[in-house]
This record gives structure tokens, C-alpha cells and sequence, in this order.
């Protein structure tokens, strides 16, 4: 008899367990029925200054899961996002960081917004053997730094090399100058600004840059008030203004200059990074006539897949658009779960084994090749000027877009290990790294 | 005068709030670190309404639900957590007044969700005028404009009126006021409410010029606190001068070459030296 009870009360202990950590799924096709649950780690900006890219990115990561788990899950495992607001602090990245991969045991993290958090949290993923896959921050530092290198780190993002380029080819193009220059000083902002004046030099040689070096930066976060930067440009005059600040940074700005002249973006034209977000924030007060770059831009992308992907986006968060940062976030899930599923493990050296040197189909409308030496998909940015989308959407969008092939802007390697080994600095000091130095420069 | 009128605008709203936080802490002798969380919600409200209602008047109504609503809040506050902690340490109240703005924080989340708002300037600010060669934006001299009557009414009303009397006497002697007959406690929640009026009027007039998420909380209180330090808590005067200073330290110390990596470090340098020459700030008076 007792006998007996032992095993009823394994058989329901054991019914708890299958029921606790495995489960099934309902979908359209039916059900499907898991071996348990993994956890897949994203330490996500949703408070503070970035929380328009991290609120895009996690929902995002929350429809990828919904999607693979519709389809049999990673190696038969259903797969929950973690998701923990950083609150766009470094020292919460990290700790949320520390947390999902000690505490939580997640397989995979996707990397949070701005590269002072990943430039924080890669080394962690290293030390614990973590793939990390990032969507967003870019610097491409985090690639070349000796001490940031990471096997383990995976882009699917432009980055700040690629971009500056992109924004140096929009700068020819526009035929300015006259150039002023306004960017964040963290490692983005300067970085970025780094790859634009290199890229400059090559693509519109006779441009000059009119404001102080000592003055391209702001301090970031800053003060919302952006009345010094227009005052400057209005004394300095120049053809076109460059910038990389983003977010609020960016809204704030541009409220504020079209403030003080209603004609200031036709007087001084400008070239800045800008995503669907700082669009359906400002939407009609968005100025037409800007030559922005994008990342992913899914008005001037449009192709089935991600048409698909709109559409389910809006449903599931409507009155939502899904701005960049969701179709990169959603591409750099589908990487990992890709990975996973053909390494038919959660190993992350199997599972990188089937990322790097391997091609995967974006919901860009093309498929991107992850790299050996850096981990960089050869993604694209997409350059255009703002013109009204005539009522198909509450913001402007992209006229005369053009979809820059990855191929073309990626860092080559040798630049790549020219800046690892320290070629492209004086004194050997990384803070005064520049392309110019670099022995393959030019050539 | 180009960095300067910048310098200006910045200083504006930066009293406007400062001012608030200083009035609360000469009259309770509370610290209050929701000062920020209800200059948020002032601004929330004010954008809601606005684009509710047109950028004729939307802005003139969101300015009056701002500040009735802002208000109310303020009541809350004052009633259910202040008057608890009011003779207990300056640790306390800090920790108190922090736990508001974290649930304040939460709830305006929930609400607005974590996009940026933005509403434009009303139409009968969204002008700009040509001056010595440069433009600037009619809405930035309204911003100094509204900041100039404020200083004045409040100064008034701390000057010139019984219920300024009776706040200064507060300030003095709270147990000898209230011996006098005065009831105390709702003298303290009027102040209370004055303080949170001014917090939203500095909401309400950023609105227009810049976007609101649920993060601008934190980042005034940070300038506000500065200010009032320099300026010294409990004197609007100095809060007058101390957003000036920091005002003009940022305007001109982000265009000057040598001091742009510097320029925000200098307000809290500024802050220090204050701190270390004369505590109690340029225009306070050092607590018994």
C-alpha cells in the first residue's frame, strides 16, 4: 500500500515537473509539445533616455520567441525571453547581466541598446561563454579593443565604421562643403564621428569641417536644452550638419532649431542617424528634406517577409510601428535560434560554430554572411532625404532611398587587425585612434 | 547675446523648478525628491491635452489640467506621506519622498507607455525674430518672460502677502506660529501645493520645447538640486541666481573649445565650491 503511494506520488510529482519546466504549445498548426523551457537573456533600455529603442527591441524579442516557439521551439525547447530594464544605466546592464546569466541560467543574450552597456556587459558574456548577439549598440571598438574582444559577440548591426561611411557617401552625395559636426561623447558618438571624418576624406575631399574638434561632442546624456549647439551653427554658417545624436537627444534638438527658425533644416541642411522612432515621435513635425541613415527602415525595405512581419508586429502591439531596432532584434533572435537549432545544442561553442562564416536570411529582404575575425554580418544602411508619406503613415518617410550593400562598407580585415594591433594610435594610446594612421589607409 | 538669450532659456525653466524645491525645503525643511516626478507629470498632462485640443488652446487648458492636476497630486503627497515624517531626519524624508517617485515613475509608465510625447508650441508662440543677424525663437522669450513674472509673483507672495508672513514665520518658528492661532498643518500643505505649482508651471512650459518620457524626473531634480544648493535652499533669490549661473555656465561652456568636455562637471564644481566656502549657498542661512 505504501508501496503504492510512493509511486502515485512520483507519478504526480513527476506529472508537476513535465507540466513546471516542459508544457505544450498551441498554435495554428496544433500543438506542440516541448521538453522544458530556456531562458534567452535581454537587458533592454525600457526606462530612461533610450527607452523607445529598448521597448522596440523587447517586443520584438518577445514575437521572435512566439514565432519559434509556433514552430517547435530550439532543439524541442520552448524559449522565454528575460527581459530586465536597465533603465539606460551601464552599471544596471550589468548587473541585469550578471543576474540572467548566474541566477537565470539564459543560453543566449541578445546585447542591450548603447555601447557603453555592451562595452560593459560583452566581457561578461566572454567569461561565461554566452552568445551574445547584438542588434543595436555598434561600436567597432567592441571588435577591435583587445580587452572587448569576444568570441562570443555576434553583430548584426551596421557598425559605426560601416555607418560613418554610409554618412560620408550621403555627404558626397548632398555635395556640402561646409560641414558642421554634432555627436555624443561616449564611445558611439565618437567613434561614429571617427569613421565620418575617414570616410569624408575619401568621399568629398574638399569638404572642411567648421566647428572646433573640441567642440563635436556633447556631453551624453545632456541637458535637454539644445539652444548652444543652434547658436553655434547659426554662427558658423555651415552647408549641412552632421550628427549622430539620437533618441531624445535628437527630438529635442530638432524641436528646438525649428523653433528658432522655421527654415533652419533648409538653411542648414542636415545628415543624422534616425530610425522610425524619432520619425513617429515628431511625425508632421519631422522636417522634410533631412538626409538621414537608417538601419532598418521597414517603409524602404519592404519585401514579403518583412510585410509579414509589420503586420503581425502591428497586431500583436497596436498602435505601434515597428521602428529598426525591432526588425534588427528580431533577425539577430532568429541568428541565434537558427544556430542553435542546427548545432542541435545550447552549447555556445557548437552554436557559434554554425554562426560564424554562415549566411542568414533578414527580415531586411536579404541575407547577411556573419564574418570570421569579428563576428560582423556585411548588413547595409539605408540613406535617403524625408518627404511626406502622403497619409500612408502619421510620419515622413524616405524618398530616393538607397539600401548601401554591407559588402561595400564593411571594415576590411586588414584595417580591422591594423586597429587591434594597435596601428592606427599614437604612443600606443587607443583614445587618439585614427583611421588616417592606419598603414592601409588610403590604399 | 546669442549664447547668452540660450543661457537664459536654459536658466528659465531650471527656477521655475528650482524655485518650487527651494520654497519646500525653507518652509517644511523637506527635501523633496518627487519635486521632479511631479514636474513630469505636469508635462505629461500638458501634452495630452494639447493634442487633444489643437495647438490654438490645447496648450492654454493642458497649462490649467497641469497645474489642477499637479496640484491634487501634491495634496496626496503632503497628507499621506510628508506629514509622517516631517520631525523625522532628513534620511527619512529623502527615502520617503524617493519611494513617491518611483511609484509616480511606474504609474506614468503604465499610462503614457515608454515612447517619447511631443506636442508643438502654441500657435501664438511659434514665431521666431531676427535679431543682430541671428534668430531666435519667440517660445524661448516667453520661457524667460514667464520665469521673470513667476520669480516676481513669488517674491510677492512671500513679501507682501499674510500667508507669506505666516510662511516666513514657518520658516522661523513653527511652533510659535501655530501658538498664534495659525493652523499650521494646512499652512503647510498650502506651501506644499505652491511648491508642486511650481514644479508643473516649469512642466508645463518645457512641454512644448522638448520630448517628455518618464526619465525627465530624475534629470531636472539632478540640475534643480544644484541650483538650489549654489543658491541656497530655502531662498528664492538664490535659486534665481543659481539658475543663472548654471544656465550660462552650460550655454557658454559647451561652445567654448577648452571647456566643452567640462561644461556640466563645472556646475557641480561650482556646487562644491559653494559647498566647502559657504554651506548654507550664495543667498541661504545656515540652519540652527
Amino acid at each position: 500500500m505504501i508501496r503504492k503511494s510512493k509511486a502515485l506520488a512520483f507519478a504526480v510529482a513527476a506529472a508537476f515537473l513535465v507540466v513546471a519546466c516542459g508544457g505544450t504549445t498551441s498554435t495554428s498548426t496544433g500543438t506542440v509539445t516541448f521538453k522544458g523551457t530556456k531562458k534567452v537573456g535581454y537587458s533592454g533600455s525600457l526606462s530612461g533616455g533610450a527607452a523607445i529603442y529598448g521597448h522596440a527591441a523587447s517586443q520584438a524579442l518577445k514575437l521572435a520567441a512566439q514565432d519559434i516557439n509556433a514552430k517547435g521551439g530550439v532543439n524541442g525547447y520552448k524559449i522565454e525571453m528575460d527581459i530586465l530594464d536597465d533603465a539606460t544605466q551601464v552599471q544596471n546592464a550589468v548587473d541585469n547581466t550578471k543576474q540572467m546569466i548566474l541566477q537565470d541560467s539564459v543560453v543566449a543574450m541578445m546585447g542591450p541598446v548603447t555601447s557603453a552597456q555592451c562595452q560593459a556587459t560583452s566581457p561578461i558574456s566572454k567569461q561565461n561563454k554566452i552568445v551574445y548577439v547584438s542588434a543595436t549598440c555598434n561600436s567597432y571598438q567592441l571588435t577591435t579593443e583587445p580587452d572587448l574582444i569576444n568570441p562570443y559577440y555576434v553583430s548584426v548591426v551596421p557598425n559605426t565604421y560601416m555607418e560613418g561611411l554610409a554618412a560620408a557617401n550621403v555627404v558626397a552625395k548632398v555635395g556640402a562643403k561646409r560641414i558642421f559636426i554634432v555627436s555624443p561623447k561616449y564611445i558611439f558618438g565618437i567613434s561614429e564621428t571617427n569613421a565620418f571624418v575617414t570616410g569624408l576624406k575619401k568621399a568629398a575631399p574638399n569638404a572642411t569641417i567648421v566647428n572646433d574638434q573640441a567642440t563635436w561632442y556633447v556631453p551624453f546624456p545632456t541637458n535637454p536644452r539644445w539652444d548652444s549647439t543652434i547658436s553655434a551653427i547659426q554662427a558658423a554658417k555651415p552647408d549641412l550638419v552632421y550628427s549622430n545624436i539620437f533618441a531624445g537627444d535628437e527630438i529635442n534638438f530638432i524641436k528646438q532649431a525649428e523653433a528658432v527658425d522655421p527654415e533652419f533644416f533648409k538653411k542648414y541642411p542636415m545628415t543624422t542617424l534616425s530610425s522610425v522612432d524619432e520619425l513617429n515621435t515628431l511625425r508632421d513635425s519631422f522636417p522634410l528634406g533631412m538626409h538621414l541613415y537608417m538601419r532598418a527602415p521597414f517603409f524602404a525595405l519592404s519585401n514579403p517577409t518583412l510585410d509579414s512581419f509589420v503586420t503581425r508586429y502591428e497586431a500583436a502591439y497596436p498602435g505601434d510601428f515597428p521602428s529598426d531596432w525591432a526588425v534588427m532584434d528580431y533577425d539577430a533572435f532568429q541568428v541565434w535560434a537558427t544556430a542553435a537549432n542546427k548545432a542541435g545544442s545550447f552549447d555556445s561553442d557548437k552554436v557559434m560554430q554554425q554562426i560564424v562564416g554562415k549566411s542568414f536570411p533578414s527580415l531586411r529582404g536579404y541575407s547577411f554572411t556573419i564574418r570570421a575575425g569579428d563576428q560582423q554580418a556585411n548588413v547595409g544602411e539605408t540613406i535617403g532625404d524625408t518627404v511626406s508619406s502622403n497619409g500612408k503613415y502619421p510620419f515622413p518617410v524616405l524618398a530616393n532611398s538607397t539600401n548601401l550593400n554591407g559588402s561595400d562598407t564593411i571594415m576590411s580585415l586588414t584595417l580591422m587587425n591594423e586597429l587591434r594591433d594597435g596601428k592606427c594610435e599614437k604612443g600606443g594610446d587607443p583614445k587618439t585612434t585614427d583611421f588616417a594612421l592606419c598603414p592601409s589607409f588610403g590604399k | 547675446m546669442l549664447f547668452a538669450v540660450g543661457g537664459l532659456t536654459n536658466a528659465a525653466y531650471l527656477f521655475i523648478v528650482a524655485a518650487g524645491l527651494s520654497l519646500v525645503f525653507g518652509a517644511l525643511r523637506v527635501i523633496n525628491m518627487a519635486h521632479g516626478s511631479l514636474y513630469m507629470i505636469a508635462a505629461f498632462v500638458t501634452v495630452a491635452v494639447a493634442n487633444q485640443l489643437g495647438s490654438a488652446y490645447g496648450f492654454w487648458v493642458g497649462m490649467v489640467a497641469a497645474i489642477l492636476i499637479t496640484g491634487a497630486v501634491g495634496v496626496l503627497i503632503e497628507v499621506v506621506v510628508l506629514r509622517r515624517v516631517y520631525r523625522a531626519e532628513h534620511l527619512v524624508q529623502l527615502l520617503g519622498t524617493y519611494a513617491v517617485t518611483l511609484i509616480v515613475a511606474g504609474v506614468v509608465r503604465r499610462v503614457f507607455g515608454a515612447s517619447y510625447r511631443s506636442t508643438p508650441a502654441p500657435d501664438l508662440l511659434r514665431a521666431s525674430v531676427s535679431l543682430g543677424g541671428y534668430r531666435y525663437s519667440v517660445y524661448s522669450f516667453f520661457m524667460i518672460f514667464a520665469a521673470v513674472v513667476i520669480a516676481a509673483g513669488v517674491y510677492a507672495l512671500l513679501y507682501r502677502t499674510a500667508l507669506g508672513r505666516n510662511i516666513r514665520a514657518a520658516v522661523s518658528d513653527p511652533e510659535l506660529l501655530s501658538a498664534s492661532g495659525v493652523n499650521v498643518a494646512r499652512l503647510f500643505t498650502t506651501v506644499f501645493v505652491i511648491g508642486a505649482a511650481l514644479a508643473a508651471l516649469g512642466g508645463v512650459i518645457v512641454a512644448p520645447s522638448q520630448a517628455i518620457n518618464s526619465s525627465i524626473d530624475t534629470d531636472v531634480l539632478v540640475l534643480a538640486f544644484a541650483i538650489s544648493v549654489i543658491g541656497g535652499l530655502g531662498s528664492i533669490v538664490g535659486s534665481l541666481v543659481g539658475s543663472l549661473i548654471v544656465g550660462e555656465v552650460i550655454s557658454f561652456g559647451l561652445n567654448n573649445k577648452y571647456t566643452n568636455g567640462f561644461a556640466l562637471a563645472f556646475v557641480f564644481l561650482i556646487m562644491a565650491g559653494v559647498l566647502i566656502v559657504r554651506p548654507w549657498g550664495l543667498f541661504g542661512k545656515p540652519e540652527n
